[in-house]
């Protein structure tokens, strides 16, 4: 009986396991975590929206400057922001491979919704 | 003969002025550039690092003033203790190992290599046939070292490049100034472009300064200046070189080289990392 429930617990846990692995990451998630975008270590976001820090590397992210800048800017941004400024410290997101275009997606969309 | 004798030497001395020229160059032109960017600060910041843009750190520093004695008491204990020939590491270094940290890296032209205070303390217990510590191990090489260079405490950092160690000072200064890893971060972005901004929520320290208060004290253990930099490799997103490298040697002659004239202090307490 033990023997039978715990088999049953393996198979369930061996069921989740790959969805979990596999469950795409927030927008959030990219911007916080250290093996995707890591965005919360040069920038700050505002009040309520995520992590509060003292990050300030790049500029503050605010959404009125975000959608002055524009989606198809936002995602040049992301995707390789030494075009527009060689001497910048920002990774190339894209051009680097540390973000999948459609991470590079959610994040323009999460950036460009910003209060 | 005697005329072009003469002439070759009089070439050679001025080729070798040259090279000598090019590192205090370097080092005048960040220097400058620093003092452009913190027109307010003297030596005592810069061997501060981070901490003298954080009143928070530098309470906590003090709070901690005495998070290293442990560890100094371990190397204190390794430093003295006696090897198989009845020798000691202490007996490897002048006046006992006293004001000598403040000269490495120095270049042995021997070994036509940089030789790092922690090289040299595995050179002398190969010389005395004891085995070597890992470079960057905190209960050995960390602990050791951080006896060691409490013993420099105070004295002005001289590190010396001649002219033959020219090639390794400019690798070292090359290595600062690439772009390196998935993250595209050069050493200079942080140190020289973003100093005292915060990343995550540490300002980032100036390159002047970075060689002299080493190694830290965190978490109970001492980091040396290579494993620092280490993890900063990592979170660049590149492969750290080896500890103990020709590229992290050079690193750290350039960044000694950089710190020249301000006193070293070692053992700086640090907060975990987040």
């Amino acid at each position: 009986m033990i023997a039978r429930a715990l088999l049953a617990g393996a198979l369930a846990l061996a069921a989740a396991l790959p969805a979990a692995a596999e469950r795409p990451l927030s927008a959030l998630e990219l911007f916080v975590q250290k093996d995707k975008g890591y965005c919360i270590a040069c920038h700050q976001l505002p009040a309520g929206v995520g992590p509060a820090t003292r990050a300030d590397v790049g500029p503050a992210l605010e959404g009125a400057r975000m959608r002055a800048l524009g989606r198809p800017a936002i995602r040049e941004l992301l995707v390789d922001p030494t075009k527009a400024n060689p001497a910048t410290l920002m990774p190339p997101f894209g051009r680097h491979r540390i973000l999948e275009p459609a991470e590079i997606d959610k994040l323009v969309e999460f950036l460009d919704a910003l209060p | 003969m005697r005329f072009r004798s003469l002439a070759l030497g009089v070439a050679a001395l001025a080729f070798a002025s040259l090279a000598l020229a090019a590192h205090e160059a370097t080092r005048t032109a960040i220097v400058a550039r620093l003092q452009q960017q913190l027109p307010s600060w003297s030596g005592s910041e810069y061997v501060q690092g981070s901490a003298a843009f954080d009143d928070a750190l530098r309470a906590s520093i003090e709070e901690n003033a005495n998070a290293a004695a442990p560890v100094l008491e371990a190397g204190h204990k390794l430093f003295t203790a006696k090897f198989k020939d009845g020798r000691t590491l202490a007996s490897c270094f002048p006046n006992g190992g006293r004001r000598v940290a403040q000269a490495y890296p120095q270049y042995d032209p021997r070994l036509k290599r940089v030789v790092t205070l922690e090289m040299a303390v595995n050179q002398c217990r190969k010389a005395h046939g004891e085995a070597l510590y890992e470079l960057g191990e905190a209960e050995t090489m960390g602990a050791v070292t951080a006896y060691l260079r409490s013993l420099s405490n105070g004295q002005k950092m001289a590190v010396r490049v001649p002219a033959a160690a020219e090639p390794r000072f400019e690798e070292g200064r090359r290595l600062y100034f690439t772009r390196m890893g998935q993250r595209n971060f050069a050493c200079a972005s942080c140190h020289l472009q973003a100093v005292g901004k915060r990343y995550v929520d540490t300002p980032l320290s100036p390159a002047i300064g970075q060689a002299t208060h080493w190694p830290e004290i965190r978490e109970g253990k001492a980091l040396t200046l290579q494993a620092r930099i280490r993890e900063c490799l990592e979170l660049m997103g590149a492969a750290p070189f080896a500890a103990g490298s020709d590229e992290l040697n050079h690193l750290e002659y350039f960044l000694g080289y950089l710190s020249n004239g301000l006193p070293l202090k070692a053992n700086v307490y640090r907060p975990p990392a987040r």
